[in-house]
């Protein structure tokens, strides 16, 4: 007899935006109409996350190994009558692999898949949602019974050590250190948090893991309670995730009914129970002491360390706080071994770091690569490089924390401290690709436009600073830079980090700094000839039709929002100055690259 | 226990920051937002020093990093200085009319970095409070809860719910008196005290005829304390009775 | 408003909790979920709740971007300005809106029927440009395909409640 199957639909939030609730509603409600035998309906599954977003819908059929892309709910009735009951491909529904230059059926043969390594979304993406059977399944919950029944919390704490898991939320911290002194600090209870307030613009990967795996989250808060002492977890996630925050709160009540969480897990001494808390909407909470005030119902301020969380956190108790996608690794290291976990990555990075790859890029989504591989893999191997045509400009990692990284620096391995050591950081894992279309000065003034809204205010230096250089960014945005606006903005930086309270203000001028260092004459470009070489600055800003190259398709004209481009079909097009607005919509809209920024 | 400040050996206490062991060593450090009543506000970050200690060089807010034996400690040095230059400036860009930044600025010989747009300043407090947050802490420590931060950023502000008269408020003055910066307007005219647009009868006191303090301010402490102390005598005049007592233990030591 | 009403419902959404600080913001948010914006009363009514003084509440509604005291629009337009959407064009939609409806970011149309916000990231990086409207999200926007949306709401069309 034939293998029973399944359809898992992506249900990430990505995919959601695209319609796949309809799509897997629609599978329900067919496969129930066909009347098979029992033992033929398919499972009809919503996952998390598949990864290349831009594609989705994404629905992947087991166990042919069939993924299509793009899926509507009109194709539902032709993959039923192909696809699962007849085992025929459907080619018009496959991914065109541009690096292959065919049409693949398995998305395990995308070369988007093929140097990735999903270790912290080893569920995300092959379990529902919502099946706490599906996550045992794949071995979940089997590291806190190992732990429980077989590791002193010293044991755990030691294994942990000796992994050199460091923390993936962005400072890097080594997580099993962390752990041992909070098991050693005074102070009664402990506590164990989750930071789940994921808030760098450009990223998404905690999202991924709590929407598609969330029991993950909680085995490694368990294991971690067990290991220092707790009884007592909070996960801070950020509002704004509704589906997370659903799938989380049902993963919760699944593990309490089977004993997972709880009083006597699996039947030991050992209690631990976890809840959610939604935070509020400020970045600033993702900073571990604000996140820690927000919990208290306090306003999100963070305060001096020392003390660290880890000796006097949560109510002024020893706490840990790590970030989702660390907590995602604990119960693996606990199953294969420290030692296996080491022989990944690299020796001061070991593991694999998980990157939401956006912006100028072909393939957009998530992944999940081994420490060490380059950044040029990384953007052009498993990214597709840059569409349209375009030329790659620089890659912004680290978010609001982090810097720009030009061309010249792409073989640089991705680790925690060569990103360090360039000015930038790896922060959480928002990739954002950049191209000859983006202004490097624009980008420093919209980081230091977002932090100007998300600083908490506490301190003078993040507060009062990051006003003033977000004032001079747009003065040379807008055409009023002076000259020794670049050292002011240099020394006004560098005071900010030296003197402000968090972690927030510290890093807070790296954008800017990042940018001046790689990218200086664009800024002398703005300051001396009032000039946006990118043509983004619409103050610094001319666009003019290349006689050369216009064929005159008239695309340019149809689409400008303002019918400030004109021009007979076959014809030069031309470009009223008056009315242009400078939105850029004709040179992306171009083809031929005709439209050129004075 | 014994560090090294600026060069030279100091004795100092556990348990005490590095600007607490400074400032008995006779080293000047400035401060805003530091009061030895209400410490460990950390948000003025001008009091930043140079620490060495396990061979790691770091800076830190002196206020509330506290001592190590064996560490060393600079007050002054290139980078402090660049830091404390760009981070006064930016004081008086905020309130460019206050004389206590000013004052400071001078003090530290603080170039003008003319570059920087100035705030104009609507209000009497916008244009003098750098929101160090003394007067917010003064309050919370009274026990009062008139006052607190609102909004947050650059929108950040320090006043009452809904910038109404506040239920809580008892016009006691701890909050102006602790104001580094003077930004805070208390007016006392004809036995009446005016603050965050509340007014309270001031009392007299029995002996000198003083106003000393409001109505409803004896009415809290004696609440507070819960007995029946004789609240009719000045500061002053306290010290020759025997009625001090509440007094310092709430509220003497932010009398500055 | 009745203010009664809205005491007693503030209460009941405050029952749901247990009379303790740390549930300030929940409620909050909650109460915002109910009215759109944060009414006066609720905040004195949430103080007492929870045991703490007006100034608590008062610090933490004003501090969560979640949270608002002047009410918002029956729909929230919540253009999202993330460094994705951004290098794709968000400030071309969020002018469009602002042409549209004649309102800043922070502002609500004089109908009451919209309010503009410019969001950080709403983690929909693959989709960007993305618009979220009351909870629907919309992706791969232009200035003109925004405009069609929008118009849909203002028939009368409404998602989110």
């Amino acid at each position: 007899m034939e293998s029973k199957k399944t359809i898992l639909v992506c249900c990430g939030t990505g995919c959601l935006a695209n319609g796949s609730q309809k799509i897997y509603d629609a599978f329900k409600e067919q496969l129930k109409a066909l009347e098979l035998d029992v033992e033929l309906i398919p499972d009809v599954k919503g996952t998390g996350c598949h990864g290349l977003c831009q594609k989705g819908p994404l629905v992947h059929i087991l166990p042919q190994q069939i993924t299509y892309v793009h899926v509507k709910d009109s194709d539902v009735p032709e993959i039923i009558a192909k696809s699962i009951t007849n085992n025929e491909v459907i080619d018009r529904l496959l991914y065109f692999d541009a690096q292959q230059k065919a049409k693949v059926q398995s998305k395990e043969d995308w070369t988007f898949d093929k140097k990735q390594m999903r270790l912290a979304l080893r569920n995300v993406g092959h379990i529902d949602n919502e099946s706490i059977d599906d996550y045992i399944e794949r071995d979940g919950y089997k590291a806190i019974a190992k732990v429980l029944k077989n590791m002193k919390p010293q044991e755990v704490i030691d294994e942990m050590k000796h992994s050199k898991l460091r923390g993936r939320g962005g400072g890097g911290f080594l997580t099993g250190l962390k752990w041992s002194f909070a098991a050693k600090a005074e102070g009664s209870p402990k506590y164990v948090i989750c930071n789940a307030d994921e808030g760098d613009p450009g990223a998404f990967m905690d999202r991924s893991v709590l929407e598609g795996d969330p029991h993950t989250v909680l085995e490694g808060m368990a294991i971690c309670a067990y290991a220092i002492g707790a009884n007592r977890g909070f996960l801070y996630v950020r509002d704004e995730y509704g589906l997370a925050v659903k799938n989380m709160k049902k993963a919760i009540e699944a593990a309490k009914k089977r004993g997972f969480l709880g009083e006597n897990i699996l039947g030991t001494e050992f209690s631990f129970d976890a809840e959610i808390v939604r935070g509020g909407g400020a970045f600033v909470c993702g900073e571990e002491t604000a996140l820690i005030a927000s919990i208290e119902g306090k306003t999100g301020e963070p305060v001096q360390k020392p003390p660290f969380p880890a000796d006097k956190g949560l109510w002024g108790k020893p706490t840990i706080i790590n970030n989702v996608e660390t907590w995602s690794n604990v119960p693996l290291i606990i199953n294969k071994g420290a030692d296996w976990f080491r022989s990944i990555g690299t020796e001061n990075s070991p593991g694999t770091k998980v990157f939401a790859l956006v912006g100028k890029i072909a393939n957009t989504g998530l992944v999940e690569v081994p420490m060490g591989i380059t950044l040029r893999e990384l953007i052009f191997d498993i990214g597709g490089g840059i569409p349209g045509g375009r030329k790659f400009k620089a890659v912004q990692t680290g978010g609001p924390s982090g810097g720009c990284i030009p061309e010249s620096k792409l073989d640089l391995p991705v680790d925690f401290d060569s990103l360090t050591a360039e000015g930038s950081m790896m922060g959480s894992g928002g990739l954002v690709v950049m191209d000859d279309r983006t202004c490097m000065v624009e980008v420093a003034r919209f980081y230091m436009q977002f932090l100007y809204g998300e600083s908490c205010g506490k301190c003078a230096p993040c507060r009062e600073g990051i006003k003033r250089m977000l004032e001079i960014l747009g003065d040379i945005c807008e055409g009023r830079g002076q000259e020794g606006d670049i050292d002011l903005l240099l020394e006004m930086g560098e005071a900010i980090q030296e003197s402000s309270l968090c972690a927030l203000g510290k890093t807070a001028a790296n954008p800017v700094i990042s940018n001046i260092e790689n990218f200086r004459e664009e800024f002398e470009e703005h300051i001396k000839n009032k000039r946006c070489p990118a043509g983004v600055c619409k103050d610094l800003t001319e666009f003019y039709v290349d006689a050369e190259a216009c064929k005159g398709c008239t695309l340019c004209a149809k689409r400008c929002p303002v019918g400030a481009i004109s021009g007979e079909k076959k014809q030069l097009h031309v470009i009223d100055s008056e009315k242009c607005t400078k939105c850029g919509i004709c040179i992306d809209s171009c083809k031929f690259n005709a439209i050129k920024v004075k | 226990m014994e560090i090294i400040i600026d060069g030279k050996k100091a004795a100092v206490q556990e348990g005490e920051t590095i600007l607490q062991a400074a400032r008995r060593n006779g080293i000047d450090i400035p401060t805003l937002c530091y009061s030895d009543a209400l410490p460990g506000i950390t948000s003025c970050r001008i009091c930043m020093v140079e620490v060495k200690e396990n061979g790691v060089t770091k800076r830190v807010a002196s206020c509330a990093y506290p001592v190590h034996e064996g560490m060393e400690v600079t007050t002054d040095n290139e980078t402090i200085r660049r830091t404390r230059n760009v981070l006064l400036n930016l004081y008086s860009a905020r309130v460019p009319h206050n004389k206590d930044i000013k004052a400071l600025k001078e003090k530290y010989d603080v170039p003008e970095i003319k570059r920087l747009q100035v705030n104009k300043g609507e209000t009497h407090l916008a244009e003098n409070c750098v929101l160090c947050g003394l007067c917010v802490k003064a309050c919370e420590e009274m026990g009062t809860n008139a006052i607190s931060t609102v909004f947050r950023g650059a929108e950040k502000k320090v006043g009452t719910p809904f910038d109404e008269p506040s239920d809580s408020c008892i016009g006691c003055g701890a909050c102006a008196s602790v104001c580094p910066t003077e930004a805070i307007q208390m007016t006392q005219e004809n036995g009446v005290r005016t603050i965050w647009d509340k007014t309270f009868e001031l009392i007299q006191c029995k002996e000198c005829g003083k106003y000393f303090a409001t109505a409803q301010e004896i009415a809290y402490v004696k609440q507070k304390i819960g007995n029946d102390m004789d609240m009719a005598l000045c500061e002053k005049c306290k010290q020759k009775g025997n009625a001090a007592k509440f007094k310092e233990a709430l509220k003497a030591e932010l009398d500055i | 408003m009745d203010l009664s009403q809205v005491k007693q419902e503030t209460l009941a959404i405050a029952s749901s909790y247990k009379p303790e600080r740390r549930f300030i913001l929940a409620i909050l948010q909650d109460v915002q979920r109910k009215y759109n914006y944060l009414p006066k009363e609720s905040l004195v009514i949430v103080a007492e709740y929870v045991g703490v003084e007006l100034t608590k509440v008062y610090s933490v509604a004003t501090f969560y971007k979640a949270l608002s005291l002047k009410p918002k629009g029956e729909n929230i337009i919540k253009v999202c300005d993330g460094t994705a959407c951004h290098v794709k064009g968000s400030m071309n939609l969020i002018q469009e809106v602002k042409d549209i409806l004649g309102i800043e970011p922070g502002e609500t149309s004089e109908d009451g029927k919209f309010s503009l916000e410019t969001v950080g990231c709403v983690g929909a990086c693959g989709l960007a440009p993305v618009v979220v409207i009351n909870d629907e999200y919309h992706g791969n926007l232009t200035p003109a395909s925004l405009r069609e949306i929008i118009n849909r709401y203002r028939g009368g069309e409404n998602h989110g409640k």
